[in-house]
């Protein structure tokens, strides 16, 4: 889980354009949105969903679905390693 | 009349570190608003009382190529996976709003694509933006943007009374 957990936080480095950041300043359990997190925004959560279709074969429904996927690093691996289909 | 301007080939994200700007979001904007945010942070980043609002500034950017290097990037990323954050620059107006929001400009905000840099019709517009009886400042930038790695990109910041310079203004 810990290298999927790396590889997704270099993913979201690259699709989000985080400059300057690195897998370490992103801590797992960190809200990826709203206070304390990365400050990602709504356009951020439509990067997201297109980089799980193309990374992992995975297509989620709705931009709300999101929400409960996309809480933290930690929580989308888990949902990565269950969904996965590539 | 402050002027700025940001040579053709300069590294966009040095120039940021540069000038001292803390927006992270600029490294998701697409070139044409790099180069926007940055001509902005040139002429009003030293300013006495930054991010207060400023009702009495607009922001007009005129261009030729408009945002034609994100459309043709857009495009390319069609044949895959279209990137929603591409899209968002898919529009020439773009540039003005992110450099309205950056610095609380909450005056007219307007974007031209037209033939070719022509500073009487620049004038003539811009000169419009000041019947508003609000506007005291204009924010005026020719930035032409055909490549991520071409441009022609050069700003002022004008009152009323210099409006009429700009008919003189060379790229």
């Amino acid at each position: 889980m810990n290298e999927l957990i790396n590889e997704l936080k270099l993913k979201l480095i690259e699709a989000l354009n985080l400059e300057g950041m690195t897998p370490d300043d992103i801590p797992n359990d960190a809200p990826l949105f709203g206070e304390g997190g990365l400050g990602l925004d709504s356009i951020d959560v439509l990067e997201l969903i297109v980089l799980l279709e193309k990374n992992y074969g995975i297509r989620l429904a709705t931009p709300q679905e999101g929400k409960n996927v996309f809480k933290s690093v930690a929580v989308m691996a888990d949902y990565v390693a269950a969904n996965r289909t590539k | 009349m402050k002027e700025a301007v940001i040579p053709a080939g300069t590294n966009l994200s040095a120039l940021y570190r540069s000038l001292g700007a803390d927006y992270p979001k600029f490294f998701k904007m697409d070139t044409l608003s790099k180069l926007g945010f940055l001509l902005a942070e040139m002429l009003v980043g030293e300013e006495d009382g930054r991010f207060g609002q400023r009702e009495d500034r607009a922001v007009l950017v005129f261009s030729r190529e408009g945002c034609i290097a994100d459309d043709l990037h857009y495009a390319q990323s069609m044949k895959d996976f279209p990137s929603p954050a591409l899209f968002v620059y898919t529009l020439p107006n773009i540039v003005a709003g992110e450099i309205a929001i950056r610095n609380k400009f909450a005056g007219e905000t307007g974007a031209y694509v037209i033939d070719g840099f022509d500073g009487e019709l620049i004038r003539e517009l811009s000169s419009l933006a000041f019947q508003d009886k609000t506007t005291r400042e204009i924010l005026v930038a020719w930035i032409d943007c055909p490549s991520d790695s071409s441009w022609n990109a050069k700003a002022w910041l004008c009152n009323e009374a210099q409006i009429n310079e700009i008919k003189a203004f060379t790229i």
